[in-house]
């Protein structure tokens, strides 16, 4: 069956070419020369002022980049990107680090202001008591100012820009960093290593559930230039955190990359979720300009009873390139992946999930709807498997998908691996498979099938956006009221 | 795909060698530049012939007259050994001959050895209803040995007809490789159902094509149990509307046997509907896969496919690897897709249990059920009757 009316209406709602984020700053930029090799990483490591290992690590990744192909196995279709035609470290000169508040260019603020993002502390959403996030916000290659660090720092979580952590923390970071997605792990990945400019790095410790919400706001702003960040994220055992991403660009007519990295580690009893908003500008309606996405994100559940928790909105970008993906290497480990992803106009979404079950009485769940428009193209491709190890091993998969219009594509992709007897995997994308005794509470209650599935769904997937914080919130909504009629698998 | 110089095994030397002496230059310089699949080829992710095809035989099949030792009362019979057509009973509506092997070069190369092996075509014209089932035998006879075949159907409008092939071999660790191509015409009713009976070393690559048109029924089941390692590729083309296909499959597998069903269902033009049912179930460390595709053509509206996929896993190093995917490009389609991995459910075994049953039968019990469902749609009773004995032997086996 197609798509109903309010659907159709909802997804135009926020079609290409309203896109609301593509103004620009205009800010005096320093940036290193364009083009990729030796010098530019040393430049890079330069700027940041990095120890010597750092230098190291950055070299050996490039050198390995060099050696490597861009995979080509993914469903989407682009020009060949010339890596040298690129802005490899992109900074305003007036805050070519983090600063305090005080210090930080009013262009800067302003710029955060007017995509909704409160940098001040005393900003506190209107008639939400109590909200506090902190925001680690990255403009082009440096994050400009992290808030709230102070009050974090009471509580033990260090909450800082991955450029000061090497210098002030390099002994956590020097154990984590690459130990999640190793500098040899994909093109992409490799290329962050050795160029990654800023990013966010966290980390929880013993014990400690962190007093609120973290975020990291990225902007990338300036012309032809690439964004490279690294985020890492480490819960200490028994720690909790909730961290948030959200990300914009200015309509610009040629296409960015954006090819970062993030890193989870949750050792026991540790929980991490992450949220992500991914708001890139997408291109306009002729597919011109855009923001190709080609992210590499994992959670490794290091720890037994760890648990981490992917949540993902997906509405930007010209093209995405990603999966964000859990290592159930502790016992009893949990990993979970919601994720909604919206493509419009000439946008090409290859995204989904790896749940990697290696420990025993792990499970996952992954929850994934797409919604294609226009003449996009929108992929899942996830995977799921089972070590020989992995007794007792638990996956549950849903993936739905919904086409607007017949010049547009869904596909799915799942792979699904069992290599130990007790592994009990179920993949499903029917709609008929939602409990039975849901279906009949709802269904008693006069509302008819579809209706039905409609409300179970769309309140499993509302249970899991309220954790977003409510500047995402509006955003999301938008994206949640659209309902499941339709789906086609 | 790029092109890599790719430095040889012995095996694909061999190969390559066997294809010269069969008189398949071209497909001798594909495999030449390219090598056996890998796991890097999409099609062939699950079996990588680099490494699961080491050793192959020295020599091509002669011509030969061995017989086959599967029987079916009353069904018509088609004999063939080593590829070449040996017997045909005289069926009425039914024209029978064995054509020049008409080659191609593609970029798969198990279908390019296929057809480089292959010394002549089967071609089968139904031209009316046949109330009896056509026995195909396919024996795969002389030790040490490379055989092919090739076997093209056709029927004419609103035919109804079933069709049994069965391939055995004595030759313990003999490469098959089978080419079924059929042309289910308007309003015909078909039925296609494939027994392998290999010896216990064998390899076997099997490639089912059909091209369904209006109005068009098909049901077809292949059975993957009696060899070493076994590929099945079907491919189906849905090219008129109103045309419904049910697609059915099993890997039976136990020891170190690697079973691989790849199915490739593309609905093409609109209102065309079909099912798929493939199950596995593995012993020891057997490994199972299904990689299952269904295509929805951007114009091809009302489209319904179901695809479902089971595993069952009686031991801890037993694989299940599935992949069920969905490529659509059409929204008003009703297209799902399920799989499941598991054991046996300790629940269901215990209430058997409770009720005074062995564990060893009520595990058999639960076998038997989990499979009904795709032998129930059998009408035949002979077919039926052979499929049962299948499992029953597979379980005999076992214990």
């Amino acid at each position: 069956m197609a798509a109903v009316k309010e659907t159709i209406d909802q997804v135009k709602e926020i079609d290409v070419d309203k896109y609301k984020y593509g103004f620009k700053t205009d800010i005096e930029m320093e940036l290193a020369p364009k083009g990729l090799n030796e010098d530019i990483v040393r430049f890079i490591s330069a700027k940041k002022d990095e120890p010597e290992w750092m230098l190291e690590w950055r070299l050996e990744a490039f050198r390995r980049w060099q050696q490597m192909e861009e995979p080509s196995w993914a469903r989407v279709d682009y020009p060949e990107i010339d890596f040298q035609d690129l802005y490899y470290y992109a900074a305003p000169k007036s805050t070519p680090g983090p600063k305090s508040l005080d210090e930080v260019d009013p262009e800067l603020l302003a710029t955060y202001e007017k995509l909704g993002i409160p940098l001040s502390e005393q900003a506190v959403l209107a008639g939400v008591e109590g909200a506090k996030v902190a925001v680690d916000a990255v403009f082009d290659s440096v994050s400009v100012v992290t808030t709230f660090k102070e009050e974090l720092a009471k509580a033990g979580v260090i909450f800082c820009s991955i450029s000061e952590a090497v210098k002030e923390h390099p002994e956590l970071v020097k154990k984590y960093l690459g130990s999640v997605v190793p500098t040899s792990d994909n093109f992409y990945a490799t290329l962050n290593a050795a160029v990654f400019s800023d990013g966010s790095f966290v980390y929880i410790p013993k014990g400690v559930r962190c007093p609120m919400e973290l975020s990291t706001y990225f902007r990338i702003n300036e012309e032809k230039t690439g964004q490279f960040e690294r985020t890492l994220i480490i819960a200490d055992e028994g720690s909790y955190v909730s961290y948030l991403e959200g990300c914009t660009a200015p309509m610009r007519d040629e296409n960015q990359l954006h090819a970062a990295v993030v890193e989870l580690v949750a050792l026991d009893d540790a929980e991490i979720k992450y949220s992500t908003v991914q708001n890139w500008y997408p291109g306009d309606k002729d597919g011109k300009g855009g923001i190709y996405n080609f992210v590499t994100k994992r959670g490794d559940c290091r720890g037994k009873n760890s648990k981490i928790s992917w949540t993902q909105v997906e509405t930007g970008s010209a093209i995405t390139w990603k999966y964000p993906s859990c290592i159930l290497r502790g016992d009893n480990s949990v990993g979970e992946f919601y994720s909604i992803a919206i493509s419009n106009g000439h946008q090409q979404v290859d995204s989904g999930t790896k749940m990697i079950h290696l420990g025993k009485n792990t499970s996952s769940r992954i929850i994934s709807k797409g919604i294609s428009a226009g003449v996009s193209q929108n992929t899942y491709r996830g995977q799921v498997s089972a070590h020989a190890k992995a007794t007792g091993a638990r996956n549950f998969t849903q993936c739905d998908s919904l086409l607007i219009g017949d010049k547009c594509g869904a596909h799915t992709v799942p792979y699904i691996e069992s290599r130990n007897s007790s592994a009990v995997f179920e993949h499903e994308a029917t709609t008929s498979k939602i409990s039975d005794d849901q279906m009949f509470y709802c269904q008693q209650r006069g509302l008819n099938e579809e209706e039905a599935v409609a409300l179970i769904v769309n309140g499993f997937v509302r249970e899991v956006l309220q954790h977003l914080p409510m500047e995402f919130m509006a955003e999301s909504q938008k994206l949640i009221g659209i309902s499941l009629e339709g789906s086609v698998g | 795909m790029e092109q890599h110089v790719v430095k040889l095994t012995d095996a694909e030397n061999q190969l390559a060698d066997l294809l010269q002496a069969a008189g398949a230059a071209d497909a001798k310089a594909a495999l030449t530049a390219n090598g056996l699949p890998t796991r890097r080829i999409e099609e062939y992710h699950y079996t990588d012939l680099r490494t699961l095809l080491r050793e192959v035989p020295a020599n091509l099949a002669k011509a030969n007259d061995g017989l086959p030792s599967e029987q079916f009362e009353d069904f018509s019979r088609i004999v063939l050994v080593n590829g070449a057509l040996v017997h045909a009973d005289t069926i009425d509506g039914v024209e029978i001959k064995s054509a020049d092997v008409a080659r191609t070069v593609g970029h798969d190369q198990i279908i390019n050895l296929m057809d480089g092996f292959a010394q002549s075509q089967i071609e089968i014209v139904i031209s009316k209803s046949i109330e009896t089932p056509i026995h195909i035998a396919q024996v795969h006879d002389g030790a040490n040995s490379v055989a092919a075949s090739k076997v093209n159907v056709r029927t004419a409008k609103g035919v109804e007809a079933a069709i049994i092939e069965t391939f055995e071999g004595s030759n313990e660790s003999g490469l098959r490789f089978a080419d079924f191509a059929m042309d289910v015409a308007a309003e015909s009713n078909l039925l296609h159902i494939q027994l392998d009976q290999n010896a216990k070393y064998a390899r076997q690559f099997v490639q089912n094509r059909y091209d369904l048109h209006e109005d068009a029924n098909l049901r077809t089941l292949v059975t993957h149990s009696n060899f070493q390692l076994g590929r099945t590729d079907i491919k189906a083309d849905f090219k008129g509307e109103g045309a419904h296909a049910d697609f059915g499959g099993l890997n039976l597998l136990v020891g170190q046997q690697h079973g691989d069903i790849t199915l490739n269902v593309n609905h093409g033009v609109p209102n065309t509907t079909s099912t798929e049912s493939f199950k596995s179930i593995v012993r020891d460390r057997a490994k199972a896969i299904f990689q299952g595709k269904i295509i929805v053509a951007p114009d091809a509206q009302k489209t319904d496919a179901q695809m479902m996929c089971q595993g069952l896993l009686l031991s801890e190093r037993a694989e299940v690897l599935v992949k069920p995917e969905l490529e659509i490009f059409a929204d008003d389609v009703l297209c799902a897709h399920g799989a499941t991995c598991g054991e046996l459910d300790e629940n269901h075994l215990f209430y058997l249990m409770s009720r005074g049953i062995s564990r060893a039968d009520a595990e058999s019990m639960l076998i038997k059920a989990f499979l009904a469902e795709l032998f129930d749609e059998i009408e035949n009773e002979q077919v039926h009757a052979k499929l049962e004995n299948r499992v029953d032997a597979w379980l005999a086996a076992a214990e």
